[in-house]
C-alpha cells in the first residue's frame, strides 16, 4: 500500500506531515493511524482533476502549542474574490472533492480541516461552549493572516455554518458574502415541550449518553470501528459511489478522521443541549451580523435542518441587507455531495454576484427551488395520460368553453 | 415511477395510509414497480394488488393485538408471527396474485449463507410468492429457528441488507422513520446525528427511537391508527409539495393538447387552476378514508370492551402483571416449548396442516372435549379432501389418518390452555352482562349528541374570473339535547336503546345554536348534506356517554346561495379560518420564471409543514379531530358474549356492524348508536 502511495508525486507532503504531525502515530485500540488517513485523503483528492496545493498553515499558539490547519488550494492564480469552505462536524476537506473543480474554475477557493478535524491539530479546547467558539473564530482568523487574505466569501456547511457565522460576526470587514449551506445550530430548542412519558422515561434512560462524545461509540469499539462506520453510514460512501470505485474509501476516511483524540468533537459536544439543540442557537444572534454582509442560504429538501431559522434572518433583515434561500430538491442534509451540480452551479452563481456586488437588498429573490431538471416536477412524466378518459362528456364541453377555442373543442368531440 | 416501501414491522401500519393516498389522490399517477422489504413488501404486493384496504388493516390489527395479548408481547413463545402472516397472506390473496405482480413487485431479501442482498420480482406460484413475502418477513429466532425457502435457497428478512430498495433515480422511498426519504414523518427535533441502517435513513432522535422500539412491540390501536394518519398525511404533503394533486380537469386539457398537436407549454398544466387549487385544499383537510378509519374505530372499542379489559387497564393491576413475570414467565415458555417441539416433528407441512385443521374444527372447544367427536369430525369428507390435498403422496387413507390422528392430540395441547381462557373470558362478560344490566336501570337516560359540521363551499365552474368565484366556509356547532321529555310517550327511552331503533331527528329536539345561523340555513345544511355523502365522518362514545359526530361535507357542487344568505356570508368571512390557500396563487404569480428555474413560493411549503411535526402518542390535530375515549373510559355491550377466537369473529361483527351503520344512517348526519 505505501509503495503505491510514495508513487504518487505528493511524497513531500507526507514527509513534511510526519515531521510535524504524530509520528506515524498508531493507536493501540482503534484503527487510526496518521499515515493511513493521508494516504485515504489523496485517494479521495486524486478524483479533482485541476491543480492543487495542500499544506499545514501553522497558526501559533491561540488554542493549543504550535497548531496547524490543514488546508487545500486550488486556483491561486485567479484574481476574483477567494472562497473559503468550512466543512460540517465530524466531516474533513475529502468530501468537498466533487465541488472543488467546478467552483475553482472561477476563483481561488480555500478549504480547511477545521481545528480538531480531520487532519489539523487537536488542541484542548475550552470546556465552556463561548469561549470554545471564540477560540475557533480566533483560530480561523489566524489562518487567515497566515495565508494572506484580505477579503473573500465564506462558505460553511452544517456545523462549519455555525463557525461561519460566527467568524462574520466578529470580523465583518473580511466576509464578502457569507454562503451557508444546511447550517446547523440556528434554530431554538422549542420551549414548554412536554413529551409523552415513554418520551420523557426514554429521555431520562438516555441521558447519561449524552455525556458521551456524539462519536465515542466509534473509538470505543476499537478494530470495529471501520465496519460500524460502514454500517451506520453507508449513505455518505454512496453519495461518492460514482467516483470511486471501492466506497469504503470514504468511510473509511470517516473513521480515520474521528478516530483520534476528539478534540473537536469535544469542543462541539459542549455547544450541544439535550438531542442535538444548539445551547447558543443563531437565532438569538442575528442582529449580531454586520448590517453590510450579504447572506446566502442553501438547504436540502430531505434535510432534517428546519429552514424556519433561516427564514427569520430573511424577515430580519429585509429592510437593509440581502438574504437569498434557496432549496435545492431532492437533496438531504449533505446537498453537496447529494446534487453536485446543483450545488456547484448555485455557489458559483452567487459568487459572481459576489464579485460583481449585485448582492444588494433589492436584489432578493423569492425562494427557489434548484432542480436537476427545470420542469415542473421531477414525477411529472409518470402522471398517466389514459387516465382523465373518466372524465364526462360536458365536462369536457365546459373545458372547451372555458378555452374559448372552437377547433379544440372540434377535436375533443371528434375523439 | 416506483415506489419503495421501507420494512418496519409493525410500524407496517404507515404504508397503508400512505397506499390510502395515493390511490385516493394521484389515481394518475403511473405506478410501475413497488419494491420493499419485510412489511413494507406485504403493503407493495397488497397496493399492487388493489386488495381492500379495510380488511388489510384489520388483519395487521388483529395481529398487532395478538402480540400485545400476551405477556412479554411478541416475545412470548407461544406467539407465532410467521403463522399469523401465513394465515394473514393465504386468506387476502387471489389466486392469480402471481401472475399479477410477477415483474412488479420487487422485494428485496437477504440470503442466508452469505448475507447478500437478492431481488426477486418473478414468482411462478401463489405460494411462491407467499413464501417470498415471508422470507421477507422472516426474523431470525424472533420469527422461527429455520429461514423459509424460496426457490431452493433460504432467505431471511430484507432488512439486513437492504431495507429500502431503491429499483432507480425515479423511486419514491416511503420510511415510517423521520428521515432523508421522500416520504417520511417529520419531527420537531435539530438532530445532528443521522445513521443509515441498510439504506434507510434515520435521524436519532426521541420519537425514532420510540418508532425502532414499536416495531417488534405493537403499540395500542390508537397509536397504530395515528402512524396510519400520519403515513397519509406526509404522502399529500409529498403530493402537494411535488404539485402532483391534479383536478381531472385539468389533466382533460392536459390531454386535449397533447391531442390536438398545439403543444403549449404554459397550458399543459396551469398551477392556477381554480379545480386544481380547490382540489388541492380538500386534500389537506381530508382524511383516510373511511374503511380504515372504521377499522380502527372498531378496534379501539373492542380494546377497551371488557370487564377483563378493564381490570388490566388499572395501574395496580399492569403493576401486577410485571411483577408476577417471573413467576407465568417459566410456565409460559416451558409449555410453549413443548408444543413446539410436538409440532416440530413434520417441519414441512406443519404450517398448511395447522390451517386446515383450524378450518376443520372450527372452534377449539371440541380439541378440548375428545378425540372420538374429532375423528369422527375428521372423517367428514369434504374435510378430509381438505386435509389430503395437501399431502397428496400420501395413499394410504387409513395409515394417513392415524398419523394425523396421533399428531392432533399433540397438536391440540395449545388449545387447551386457549379453551380454558375462553370460557374464563365468557363467564367474565356473562359477569359483566349482569352487572351491566344492573348498572342499566339505575342510569338516567339522556344522550346528547353534539354535532360539528364544518362546512366548506367553493363556488364556481372554470368558467368564473377570479374575484366571481365565491368560496364560503362556514363551521356550525349544535347540540341535540334528547331528555326523556322531548321524547315521544309511547317509547320508553329504555326501550329505545335497548331495540337499537334509529334515532331520528324530531322537531321535539331542542337545537342549541352555537352559532350565528337561523333555522333557515340549518335546514339548508340538512337538505345539502343528505344529498352528499360525508367526505368522512366520526364517532364516539365520551366520557359522559355522548355520541359525538363529526363529519365534513364536501359541497362543491351544491349552489352556493342556497345554504348560505349575504347576512352569514359576511359573518362567514369573518370566522376564523385558514385562508392562506387562496393567497397561494397570488403569491407564487409576481415572481418571474426564470428560463431555467421555475419557482415557487417557499413559505406556502413551510407553512403547510408547520402542523406536519408527528407526535405518535399525542392526540393527531388536523382540521378534523379524533378523539379517542380515555383509557379509564369502559363501556359494556351486550353483542360481546362471542365465545369464537378473534379471528374468526372478526369479520362476522364487522360485517354486523357495517350492516347496523347502514341503518343507521339518517339524513343529516350518520352515526353508530350505542348502547347506554
Amino acid at each position: 500500500m505505501f509503495n503505491i502511495f510514495s508513487s504518487i508525486s505528493e511524497k513531500s507532503t507526507l514527509e513534511k506531515m510526519s515531521e510535524i504531525e504524530n509520528h506515524h502515530k498508531r493507536s493501540w485500540w482503534t484503527k487510526h493511524s496518521e499515515n493511513r488517513l493521508a494516504e485515504l485523503e489523496i485517494t479521495i483528492l486524486s478524483v479533482v482533476k485541476s491543480k492543487f496545493k495542500t499544506w499545514f498553515v501553522p497558526i501559533g499558539s491561540s488554542v493549543g502549542q504550535d497548531d496547524k490547519i490543514w488546508t487545500i488550494t486550488l486556483n491561486e492564480e485567479s484574481k476574483n474574490t477567494p472562497l473559503v469552505m468550512l466543512h460540517g462536524f465530524a466531516a474533513a476537506i475529502g468530501f468537498w472533492c466533487k465541488n472543488f473543480d467546478e467552483i475553482a474554475k472561477d476563483r481561488p477557493v480555500y478549504a480547511i480541516d477545521l481545528l480538531g478535524f480531520g487532519r489539523s491539530s487537536r488542541p484542548t479546547f475550552a470546556k465552556d461552549c463561548e469561549s470554545a467558539e471564540q477560540q475557533w473564530v480566533d483560530a480561523l482568523e489566524e489562518w487567515r493572516k497566515q495565508v494572506k487574505l484580505e477579503k473573500f466569501i465564506l462558505l460553511g456547511h452544517s456545523f462549519g455554518g455555525y463557525l461561519a457565522t460566527s467568524y462574520t460576526m466578529q470580523h465583518p470587514d473580511r466576509v464578502k458574502h457569507l454562503i451557508l449551506a444546511d447550517p446547523w445550530g440556528f434554530a431554538e430548542k422549542p420551549p414548554n415541550y412536554k413529551p409523552p412519558t415513554f418520551f420523557r422515561i426514554m429521555g431520562v434512560i438516555l441521558f447519561p449518553f449524552t455525556y458521551f462524545n456524539p462519536l465515542a461509540a466509534i473509538r470505543a469499539v476499537g478494530p470495529l470501528g471501520p465496519a460500524l462506520v460502514r454500517k451506520m453510514r453507508g449513505d455518505i460512501a454512496r453519495r461518492y459511489s460514482d467516483s470511486f470505485e471501492n466506497t469504503d474509501v470514504i468511510t473509511e476516511y470517516i473513521y480515520q478522521c474521528n478516530s483520534q483524540y476528539p478534540s473537536g468533537e469535544t469542543a462541539f459536544h459542549s455547544f450541544v443541549k439535550g438531542f442535538g439543540w444548539s445551547k447558543n442557537p443563531m437565532v438569538h444572534r442575528f442582529d449580531m451580523i454586520h448590517e453590510s454582509t450579504p447572506i446566502t442560504l442553501l438547504y436540502g429538501e430531505h434535510s432534517w435542518i428546519d429552514p424556519s431559522s433561516g427564514f427569520i434572518l430573511r424577515e430580519q433583515r429585509e429592510d437593509f441587507s440581502y438574504v437569498n434561500i434557496d432549496v435545492i430538491q431532492d437533496a438531504g442534509h449533505h446537498l453537496y455531495s447529494d446534487q453536485p451540480e446543483i450545488f456547484n452551479k448555485c455557489v458559483k452563481e452567487t459568487c459572481r454576484i459576489a464579485d460583481n456586488n449585485e448582492d444588494t437588498k433589492e436584489k432578493v429573490r423569492p425562494v427557489n427551488f434548484l432542480k436537476e431538471q427545470f420542469n415542473e416536477s421531477r414525477w411529472k412524466d409518470f402522471i398517466d395520460p389514459s387516465y382523465p378518459q373518466k372524465i364526462t362528456k360536458e365536462e369536457i364541453d365546459d373545458i372547451g368553453e372555458s378555452e374559448n377555442d372552437g377547433e379544440e373543442r372540434r377535436d375533443i368531440t371528434a375523439h | 415511477m416506483n415506489l419503495s416501501f421501507a420494512g418496519c414491522g409493525f410500524l407496517g401500519i404507515y404504508h397503508v395510509g400512505v397506499a390510502c393516498c395515493f390511490r385516493k389522490y394521484a389515481p394518475h399517477m403511473l405506478l410501475n414497480k413497488i419494491s420493499g422489504a419485510s412489511a413494507g413488501a406485504i403493503a407493495a404486493c397488497c397496493l399492487l394488488l388493489d386488495l381492500p384496504l379495510g380488511e388489510t388493516t384489520s388483519d395487521i390489527l388483529r395481529v398487532a393485538i395478538e402480540a400485545r395479548k400476551r405477556s412479554l408481547g411478541p416475545f412470548n413463545p407461544s406467539f407465532n408471527i410467521h403463522q399469523l402472516l401465513l394465515e394473514g397472506l393465504e386468506k387476502f390473496l387471489p389466486d392469480d396474485a402471481h401472475i399479477r405482480v410477477s415483474g412488479k413487485l420487487h422485494i428485496s431479501l437477504t440470503r442466508v449463507c452469505d448475507g447478500r442482498n437478492v431481488i426477486v420480482s418473478q414468482f411462478d406460484s401463489r405460494e411462491e410468492l407467499i413464501q417470498a413475502l415471508l422470507a421477507s418477513a422472516f426474523i431470525p429466532i424472533f420469527s422461527g429457528l429455520f429461514p423459509p425457502k424460496f426457490k431452493g435457497t433460504r432467505y431471511m428478512d430484507g432488512g439486513y441488507s437492504d431495507n429500502l430498495p431503491t429499483l432507480d433515480e425515479n423511486t419514491i422511498t416511503v420510511s415510517p422513520f423521520c428521515g432523508e426519504s421522500d416520504i417520511c414523518p417529520r419531527d420537531d427535533s435539530s438532530q445532528l446525528f443521522h445513521i443509515n441502517i441498510a439504506n434507510t435513513s434515520i435521524e436519532l432522535s426521541k420519537h425514532n427511537i420510540y418508532r425502532m422500539v414499536r416495531i417488534l412491540f405493537p403499540p395500542q390501536p390508537e397509536t397504530l391508527a395515528n402512524m396510519c394518519k400520519q403515513g397519509f398525511d406526509d404522502a399529500l404533503r409529498f403530493l402537494h409539495r411535488n404539485n402532483l394533486i391534479n383536478c381531472t380537469k385539468c389533466l382533460a386539457v392536459q390531454s386535449t393538447f397533447v391531442v390536438s398537436d398545439t403543444l403549449d407549454e404554459h397550458l399543459v398544466y396551469d398551477p392556477q387552476c381554480k379545480d386544481c387549487k380547490m382540489h388541492r385544499q380538500e386534500a389537506l383537510v381530508s382524511n383516510v378514508p373511511d374503511t380504515v378509519l372504521n377499522v380502527f374505530q372498531e378496534v379501539i372499542e373492542s380494546a377497551n370492551k371488557g370487564v377483563l379489559n378493564w381490570i388490566f387497564k388499572h395501574r395496580g393491576m399492569k403493576l401486577l402483571s410485571v411483577l408476577s413475570l417471573p413467576y407465568t414467565l417459566p410456565a409460559d415458555i416451558m409449555y410453549a416449548t413443548f408444543t413446539k417441539l410436538c409440532l416440530l416433528t413434520p417441519v414441512v407441512p406443519q404450517a398448511t396442516r395447522r390451517l386446515v385443521f383450524r378450518k376443520v374444527t372450527n372452534f377449539e372447544l371440541m380439541n378440548f372435549v375428545g378425540n372420538q367427536f374429532e375423528v369422527h369430525l375428521y372423517q367428514h369428507k369434504p374435510c378430509r379432501a381438505l386435509a389430503l390435498s395437501h399431502n397428496v403422496t400420501d395413499d394410504d387413507d387409513e395409515a394417513d389418518g392415524r398419523v394425523r390422528e396421533r399428531e392432533r392430540v399433540m397438536a391440540s395441547a395449545p388449545h387447551v390452555s386457549n379453551t380454558l381462557w375462553d370460557i374464563s373470558k365468557v363467564m367474565l362478560d356473562q359477569v359483566s352482562n349482569v352487572l351491566n344490566r344492573v348498572n342499566r336501570k339505575s342510569q338516567q337516560v339522556s344522550a346528547k349528541i353534539t354535532c360539528q359540521l364544518a362546512i366548506t363551499e367553493y363556488g364556481g365552474n372554470s368558467t368564473e374570473l377570479d374575484h366571481d368565484l365565491v368560496e364560503n366556509k362556514m363551521n356550525l356547532n349544535f347540540t341535540l339535547n334528547l331528555d326523556n321529555s322531548d321524547l315521544p310517550l309511547e317509547q320508553s327511552p329504555e326501550r329505545k336503546f335497548k331495540t337499537r331503533q334509529i334515532l331520528q331527528r324530531k322537531p321535539s329536539f331542542t337545537v342549541n345554536k352555537t352559532d350565528t345561523m337561523d333555522d333557515d340555513t340549518f335546514d339548508h345544511i340538512l337538505q345539502v348534506t343528505s344529498h352528499h355523502d360525508a367526505i368522512m365522518a366520526y364517532y364516539y362514545l365520551d366520557e359522559n356517554n355522548k355520541v359525538k359526530v363529526t363529519e365534513i361535507f364536501d359541497v362543491t357542487d351544491s349552489e352556493s346561495p342556497m345554504l348560505q344568505t349575504p347576512h352569514e356570508k359576511h359573518v362567514n368571512t369573518n370566522l376564523e379560518f385558514d385562508d392562506s390557500w387562496n393567497n397561494y396563487g397570488e403569491l407564487g404569480q409576481p415572481y418571474q420564471l426564470d428560463d431555467q428555474t421555475s419557482e415557487y413560493s417557499f413559505e406556502d411549503v413551510i407553512e403547510s409543514d408547520k402542523n406536519i411535526f408527528s407526535d405518535p402518542e399525542s392526540e393527531w390535530i388536523g382540521s378534523c379531530k379524533i378523539e379517542e375515549p380515555e383509557d379509564e373510559l369502559t363501556y359494556f355491550s351486550d353483542s360481546n358474549n362471542d365465545t369464537r377466537p378473534e379471528s374468526d369473529r372478526s369479520g362476522l361483527s364487522s360485517g354486523a356492524t357495517n350492516a347496523l351503520k347502514r341503518k343507521c344512517t339518517i339524513p343529516s348526519f350518520s352515526y353508530e348508536e350505542i348502547d347506554f
